[in-house]
């Protein structure tokens, strides 16, 4: 048994990977706290889900569709975002949250409040190795995963672009100096940030229910893992997610379904408490 | 320690402000206290103002903090405990609503002492996501605690206000909409009362003094720390107030709904829109966007009638950071 929950564990984790990729890098990159990221994962999700069940789309083919629709929603955020006046991160916040709500009441709008799920019969199938069970969701979800790290890896550390980006995490000012071009920077991690919650969204709208409230317990968890990985670092990401997966689903084995939404919140309270800037970062200011 | 000269200089070096100010004071005073004679036939009308009212109150005790600077995502977490422990504090031993009230809000106090103790060494954007995520943990162990609170259900049948009596003389709060409407109205005006003392006094310095600069406040001798954790308490207090005469109201409360995001974001949207360095900028927000809500929007739009809380609060970070009132004060 013991092993089940350590499977489904890692592939939650690896799933809250993805949701937290998006975050974290338009955190690293631009210090804005995106509280909407929740929201944008689910505007995804029911643009998938839309195509899904209106237009009878195969699922692969909705995941372009859904980063489409991101990257634009993103674009126009940025261009808020990049009006913001310091301080920077607590501005950033109650922008976003305005954004959340604004999102949220759009769903609702156009989606209706009911409880939507994209059914894709193969994923919930799966095999029996001896000793512990495995769905096809599950190893998509982990293997997902590792590919979209191996190709953001790439790109962070074995390309130029990927260096002024480091740059531009690492010290703004620095890097302006160095010539590089920190507005397009930020644009870019946007842009990124959009196609990971392109990609993640259809995905969440498979895992979990949609409806139009439930991205704040997303944004909550990407919250959670940005800040324990401390900022701009991929391995650390890819730790936190898996130990927040494991930490959720013991708890609903040793406790019950229910305590499950408390995890997070613990987890983060714990970090800020005596790490406010990541377990793995380095003390800042 | 600043001495009280310098709280002349500093709040009142302009005669008009103070004339806006009283002149709004006045008239709001004035319309609130006559509305149930011009409103007379329409109960509903009543009722939105009662709620009004009482998220007027949520957004002044919610400023009482964010006088400090800190932006709180979290004011659910204190409205919540305020809501249950005075709505089982009724139901389980029979007290009654005017004791309960007062208990309920020692409870939302006792809560912000360990958000304190948590979240005070924290501060500007970590403090806000550290209260956002704090919410979660009393509204999990309230859905959780079956046998105490009746778990995710709810509690239903909560007692109404009851009624007071003085001789012959009675008024029943429980099923004259006018008399809560009055009841909320008279709270809200004690708190702005002790607002206004809070902000104009020694304490409110030093707390805009740490908003400003809190080394500079610091190094002058403002026990930073301390203010902050007072300011905290007395806003978690009258929150949870707020709360335990909203349970005993709408005489129906669940965790979903006393711990959700609305009642995190109705006090901050208003404090922040109205302006979180006034005084009467948070209440007035309130009685302004709420009637535009629920009596343009909500009929317009039945689903997603609140998309206007979130324009309102994007417009106003974006083009006046310091809120309207404040604007409007020092136009």
């Amino acid at each position: 048994m013991w092993t089940t929950i350590f499977v489904s564990g890692i592939s939650l984790g690896s799933f809250y990977v993805l949701i937290a990729l998006g975050f974290a890098l338009i955190f690293g990159v631009t210090r804005n706290f995106n509280l909407a990221h929740g929201e944008l994962l689910v505007l995804a999700g029911y643009s998938a889900y839309w195509l899904w069940k209106a237009w009878a789309f195969p699922f692969v083919l909705t995941f372009p569709f859904a980063i489409l629709v991101i990257l634009l929603i993103c674009l126009g955020l940025q261009r808020l975002f990049s009006r913001l006046r310091d301080p920077i991160e607590l501005n950033s916040i109650v922008l976003s949250f305005g954004i959340a709500i604004l999102i949220q009441n759009s769903m609702l709008f156009c989606f209706s409040g009911n409880y939507r799920l994209i059914r894709i019969p193969i994923l919930s199938q799966g095999f029996r190795i001896p000793g512990f069970y495995v769905s096809y969701g599950q190893l998509t979800l982990f293997f997902l995963s590792l590919i979209i790290l191996g190709i953001l890896y790439v790109l962070m550390y074995r390309t130029y672009l990927g260096k002024a980006l480091r740059a531009t995490i690492q010290d703004k000012e620095a890097a302006a100096l160095a010539g590089i071009n920190v507005a397009a920077m930020g644009t870019l991690a946007f842009c990124i940030g959009a196609v990971l919650i392109g990609l993640a969204g259809p995905l969440y709208g498979c895992i979990h229910y949609l409806y139009p409230s439930t991205g704040h317990e997303a944004t909550l968890v990407a919250i959670t893992i940005t800040i324990f990985a401390g900022v701009g670092r991929l391995g650390g990401i890819i730790l936190a997610g898996w130990i927040l997966g494991l930490a959720e689903s013991f708890t609903v084995v040793l406790c019950g379904a229910s305590w499950r939404e408390m995890v997070s919140a613990v987890l983060l309270l714990t970090l800020l408490a005596f790490r406010p800037h990541g377990i793995l970062g380095k003390g800042e200011e | 320690m600043i001495q009280s000269t310098s709280t002349k200089t500093f709040q009142y070096d302009a005669k008009r402000r103070v004339t806006v100010d009283r002149a709004g004071l006045f008239l709001g005073f004035l319309l609130l206290l006559t509305l149930p004679l011009m409103v007379q036939s329409n109960g509903y009308i009543l009722q939105v103002f009662t709620h009004a009212l009482l998220l007027a109150s949520l957004a002044l005790a919610w400023n009482l903090l964010g006088v400090s600077g800190s932006i709180s995502l979290g004011h659910a977490a204190f409205f919540g405990v305020g809501a249950y422990g005075s709505a089982l504090l009724s139901l389980e031993q029979g007290l009654s609503p005017w004791l309960t009230i007062p208990i309920a809000g020692l409870f939302a106090t006792g809560l912000g002492l360990m958000v304190g103790l948590i979240c005070l060494r924290l501060r500007g954007a970590y403090f806000a996501l550290a209260t956002l995520a704090f919410v979660e943990i009393p509204r999990v162990i309230t859905g959780n605690w079956d046998a105490l609170t009746r778990g995710s259900l709810g509690l239903v049948g909560i007692s109404g206000l009851p009624t007071l009596r003085m001789g012959d003389w009675h008024v029943d709060f429980g099923s004259s909409i006018t008399a809560s409407y009055y009841l909320v109205f008279v709270y809200s005006l004690v708190l702005l009362g002790l607002v206004t003392f809070v902000f104009r006094s020694n304490m409110g310095l030093a707390l805009q003094a740490i908003r400003e600069e809190e080394i500079a406040a610091e190094a002058v001798g403002i026990h930073v720390n301390r203010y902050r954790l007072s300011s905290l308490l007395m806003s978690a207090f009258f929150t949870g107030i707020s709360g335990a005469c909203y349970a005993h109201l709408v005489r129906y409360i669940e965790p979903g709904l006393v711990y959700g995001l609305h009642f995190s974001a109705i006090p901050m949207i208003f404090a922040i829109c109205g302006g979180r360095f006034t005084i009467l900028g948070p209440a007035v927000a309130a009685l302004v966007l709420y009637p535009v809500d629920q009596f343009i929007f909500h009929p317009l739009l039945p689903a997603g009638h609140e998309f206007l809380y979130g324009a309102v609060l994007i417009l106003t970070v974006l083009f006046m950071p310091n809120g309207f009132w404040w604007r409007l004060r020092n136009a």
